[in-house]
């Protein structure tokens, strides 16, 4: 019998190491996860009862705070949101249940004060009761999205300005959006009620709009595929396109026509500066599903872009397979539509890869981040992420997005103040199938001063039910972007 | 009194190794309290001279206890007791006042308890007398929460009953009073039931009387799991009978058709109730359901994780988010804010325990007592295992106390009457192996009295 009693014991004892092996995981090996995990609101609750520090503009406007609550409140301090929902697409939320998100989540660490440089310093702190929180400053101008708020109006969709040169987030702005000071409150029922309500409201206000949304581009992607025309070699500034209303591509008895059933055709600038789908079609299909794939990798379709907020929405363009055994969508997707989607922060950035000599930059939203006392802690270097075409082929086509403003589908709209030259590239996303009321996307993207560009623009106005035309995009979207792009260059 | 002339060293050494381990958890407690109080509240605990008085005469009497009327048992039992109830009413207190005050009678009760079971059963074999009453009195402890007026469920299981002011759990004295009957059947028949050599076909099966009483306690379990919805209990009694069975026949065949049947029992319940489908499947992905069934495994994930190696320091952490941390979870709370070294100790501590019984059963040459205190330590330590085990994912979370550190009358009552019952079986062979003398008991003196008074009479008239 004590045989079989030494027998348990082992047993009991292999049960107990398996706890103590399951308690090493969750408590060491998964601790980084279950904090990090966004219903985690443990650190949240310590964090309620320590300051927390302000996110800047780089024009000095606080855009958060922590403020005091009063005596005798359940928590020392409350989150507050001045510019109200101006830089909710940036700052994000800092819930009390449901955690945070944008830099409130990402730059948790320096904002409480628990970056490694901090906490040093902050062991001096704990003799002389000093705030050891830092600051995070950002990239966006105050004016600059007040200017992209007010041009957009009460339509929906987006404007994003980048700096062309270090890839920095001037304005990213959408609608529908949300008031942050809504979640700072600290109840759970309330906030589940917020949230419930959030996620209800159609157009996904929670989320930032301007870079965790893709929406098919229309035209405005033929500035990529024309990048990889040329730089393929498949055609050159003197390749000429005939005359047509609608083009047959294979595989299919549906043909391909121009905005309006127009005829359509010309050198690349003409058919460019007209924005002709059916020369577009017929170039992406001499390209081939291989080139044309490629070149859209090259500009960062497929992948995260890297810019420092969670969560950007991935673009998509096709698989090398899926178009071999669609041409008809590849030849669609030269000029923007079938699957072809991408964010407008992306579309920003196709434009400024064009004004930056063909270098994507690295886009950033934070500026620098410095201690409470005025310590510079880290700073944004600028980088180049892709070089997704040549700059030879960069210039040329920013040659052809001039004639756009100045000939072109963006002629009516794009006269920037101080007779500033712009270039651009408008679209028309049309969202509707045949026979359907006529609904798109409307698009612009361009950069200004065309000879030495500085801002980098995209404009998206989601789902209108204009008259499609070749000029929707531009007669919609190219004053908001007109408007945005005279107040960043009053500067 | 011859008793206290009566000198040996090994009894006076264990019980000097006794005084000092439950100093040091005397001390390992109220440094804990006083810390508890300071994270929390940045002050010393206002109700510091009460604790530290109840501390003192709940260590002191314990400890007496053991000294006059268990002087030879092993000297770790009731340390690791008073350190795991004491560690228990710091993270209560810790979490709510007003249960604070509740467990400190329970405690008082529990501790009472334990002493009137060394004082009340002397020998320990005399219990196996009371086997037929233990059974009954078992099976009607588990049946009376089923009982409509009498039982209510409270928080999903159907494990309360509710006689007059008091509410109780009854499953936890069910399991001492089965406990003693198993051993006891066991101890009587156990060779009987392992060479009896019917044969049903190809398989070799004891006598149906002989096996009979088992088979009651399996249905026992099953009726648990039915009736009162509580997994937790039907697991802990189904292993507990299992265990000794094997123990007691060495035939390994039973552990096979008992688990067998269990496990088909297990499938059908996943089938048939839905309670048991959502516990399944909560603990697979406590993370998809986090807004409902899995909230409170998520709670202890995260309290847990916060907790890290060191843990977040006591009163610092944030426990109160875990539903029920005072009771089944209450290994979170411990996890959250002493870290993994915190709840590492938690574990030793009950391994030692389970060893201390293992110990006594294995030092013991009654069949009785040998099987009662594997039983015994089987109930602490498998019961133990379930919940840790289901707020850690090992296993599914099934409701269930943790012993001596959880809020709960019942529970707590039960486990000291199971620590001492544990601490008696390893005096009694201390006594038996001589290294205590064996003095007899005042029940053994007032019948011997009784005895020569007898004999005398009948010689007087002879």
């Amino acid at each position: 019998m004590n045989e079989r009693i030494r027998r348990l014991t082992v047993f009991l004892l292999f049960l107990y190491i398996v706890l103590f092996a399951q308690l090493n995981v969750l408590q060491v090996g998964r601790k980084d996860s279950l904090d990090a995990d966004i219903r985690n609101n443990r650190q949240t609750v310590r964090d309620y009862n320590e300051p927390r520090g302000e996110i800047i503009t780089i024009d000095g406007v606080v855009v958060a705070r922590s403020q005091r609550n009063p005596a005798g409140s359940e928590f020392a301090f409350r989150r507050e949101y001045p510019a109200g929902e101006l830089f909710a697409s940036v700052t994000g939320y800092y819930t009390f249940s449901f955690g945070a998100t944008q830099l409130e989540r990402t730059m948790n660490d320096v904002l409480a004060g628990r970056t490694v440089e901090q906490q040093v310093k902050g062991l001096a702190a704990l003799f002389t009761g000093a705030d050891t929180t830092g600051s995070v400053e950002i990239t966006l101008d105050s004016r600059i999205q007040e200017a992209a708020r007010d041009a957009l109006g009460d339509r929906e969709g987006s404007v994003v300005v980048l700096d062309v040169t270090t890839g920095a987030v001037k304005a990213l702005w959408s609608r529908p959006t949300f008031d942050p000071n809504v979640f700072a409150v600290q109840s759970d029922e309330l906030l589940r009620d917020i949230f419930a309500f959030g996620n209800a409201t159609p157009g996904k206000p929670l989320l930032a709009n301007g870079y965790q949304e893709r929406y098919m581009p229309g035209s405005t992607f033929k500035v990529i595929t024309t990048a990889a025309a040329l730089d393929a070699g498949v055609v050159t500034v003197e390749s000429v396109f005939a005359d047509e209303a609608e083009f047959l591509p294979p595989q299919t008895d549906d043909p391909i026509t121009n905005y309006g059933g127009t005829t359509c055709g010309g050198d690349l600038a003409e058919v460019f500066i007209r924005s002709c789908n059916t020369a577009f079609a017929r170039i992406s299909l001499q390209l081939g599903p291989e080139a044309m794939v490629a070149a859209a990798k090259r500009f960062g379709v497929g992948v995260e872009i890297p810019i420092d907020l969670p969560r950007p929405a991935v673009a998509r363009f096709g698989t090398v397979a899926f178009f071999e055994q669609n041409l008809p969508l590849l030849a669609i997707g030269g000029f923007g539509q079938g699957e072809t989607q991408l964010s407008p922060l992306h579309m920003a950035m196709v434009a400024a890869s064009v004004a930056n000599g063909g270098r994507m930059m690295r886009p950033h939203v934070v500026s620098a981040t410095y201690d409470h006392d005025g310590r510079l802690l880290d700073r944004t270097d600028p980088s180049v992420w892709l070089v997704p075409m040549t700059e030879a082929t960069a210039n040329r086509i920013s040659e052809l997005m001039i004639g756009v403003v100045n000939e072109g589908t963006a002629r009516c709209c794009m006269d920037l103040a101080g007779d500033v030259q712009a270039a651009a590239k408008t679209g028309t996303a049309q969202l509707n199938g045949p026979g359907e009321p006529e609904r798109s996307h409307a698009w612009i993207i361009g950069f200004a001063p065309a000879d030495r560009p500085k801002y980098a623009i995209a404009v998206m106005l989601k789902g209108t039910d204009a008259e499609i035309s070749a000029g929707t995009g531009g007669t919609l979207a190219g004053p908001v972007a007109k408007k945005v792009l005279d107040a960043a260059l009053a500067l | 009194m011859s008793e206290s002339s009566t000198v040996s060293p090994i009894a006076s050494r264990r019980r000097r190794i006794e005084i000092q381990l439950v100093v040091a958890s005397g001390l390992v407690t109220a440094g804990a309290y006083v810390l508890a109080a300071l994270g929390k509240n940045a002050t010393i605990p206002p109700r510091i001279l009460p604790f530290l008085g109840i501390l003192l005469a709940v260590l002191t009497v314990a400890h007496l206890a053991v000294r006059v009327l268990a002087r030879g048992a092993d000297a770790t039992l009731l340390p690791i007791a008073t350190l795991l109830n004491g560690l228990g009413y710091v993270m209560i207190a810790r979490l709510s006042d007003r249960l604070a005050g509740l467990q400190t009678t329970w405690t008082f009760i529990g501790v009472g308890a334990f002493v009137a079971t060394l004082l009340v059963v002397q020998r320990v074999n005399d219990l196996a007398r009371y086997k037929w009453s233990f059974l009954a009195t078992g099976l009607g402890l588990l049946v009376l929460p089923v009982i409509p007026g009498v039982g209510f469920a409270s928080g999903g299981a159907r494990i309360w009953v509710s006689l007059g002011p008091i509410n109780f759990q009854p499953g936890e004295f069910a399991k001492l009073a089965l406990a003693l009957f198993i051993a006891a059947y066991l101890a009587e028949r156990g060779e009987l039931i392992a060479t009896s050599r019917r044969h049903y076909g190809p398989l070799r099966l004891p006598e149906a009387r002989d096996i009979v009483p088992l088979l009651a306690a399996w249905g026992a379990s099953v009726l648990i799991m039915v009736g009162q919805r509580d997994l937790g209990s039907s697991l802990l009694f189904f292993t507990l009978f299992m265990v000794m069975i094997w123990i007691a026949t060495q035939r390994i065949g039973f552990l096979l058709v008992g688990f067998g049947s269990f496990a088909a029992a297990c499938v059908a319940a996943y089938h048939l109730f839905d309670h048991v489908q959502t516990r399944v499947e909560v603990w697979l992905d406590p993370w998809s359901r986090y807004e409902g069934k899995g909230y409170q495994i998520a709670q202890a994930m995260f309290a847990l994780g916060s907790g890290g190696t060191t843990g977040t320091g006591l009163g610092l952490g944030d426990p109160t988010r875990i539903p029920e941390a005072k009771n089944d979870f209450i290994f979170a709370a411990v996890g959250e804010e002493l870290g993994l070294l915190g709840a590492t100790a938690i574990l030793i501590a009950f391994v030692l325990l389970i060893g201390g019984g293992l110990r006594a059963a294995l030092r013991t040459r009654r069949e009785f007592e040998k099987l009662l205190a594997t039983g015994l330590a089987t109930i602490v330590g498998v019961q133990a295992f379930i919940i840790i085990g289901g707020v850690v994912r090992v296993v599914p979370l099934t409701g269930i106390t943790l012993p001596f550190v959880s809020y709960g009358g019942s529970s707590l009552v039960a486990n000291w009457i199971l620590l001492a019952l544990l601490i008696r079986i390893s005096d009694s062979s201390a006594r038996r192996l001589g290294e205590v003398p064996d003095t007899t008991t005042i029940r053994e003196r007032v019948e011997a009295w009784r005895l020569r008074r007898v004999e005398a009479r009948t010689e007087q008239r002879a």
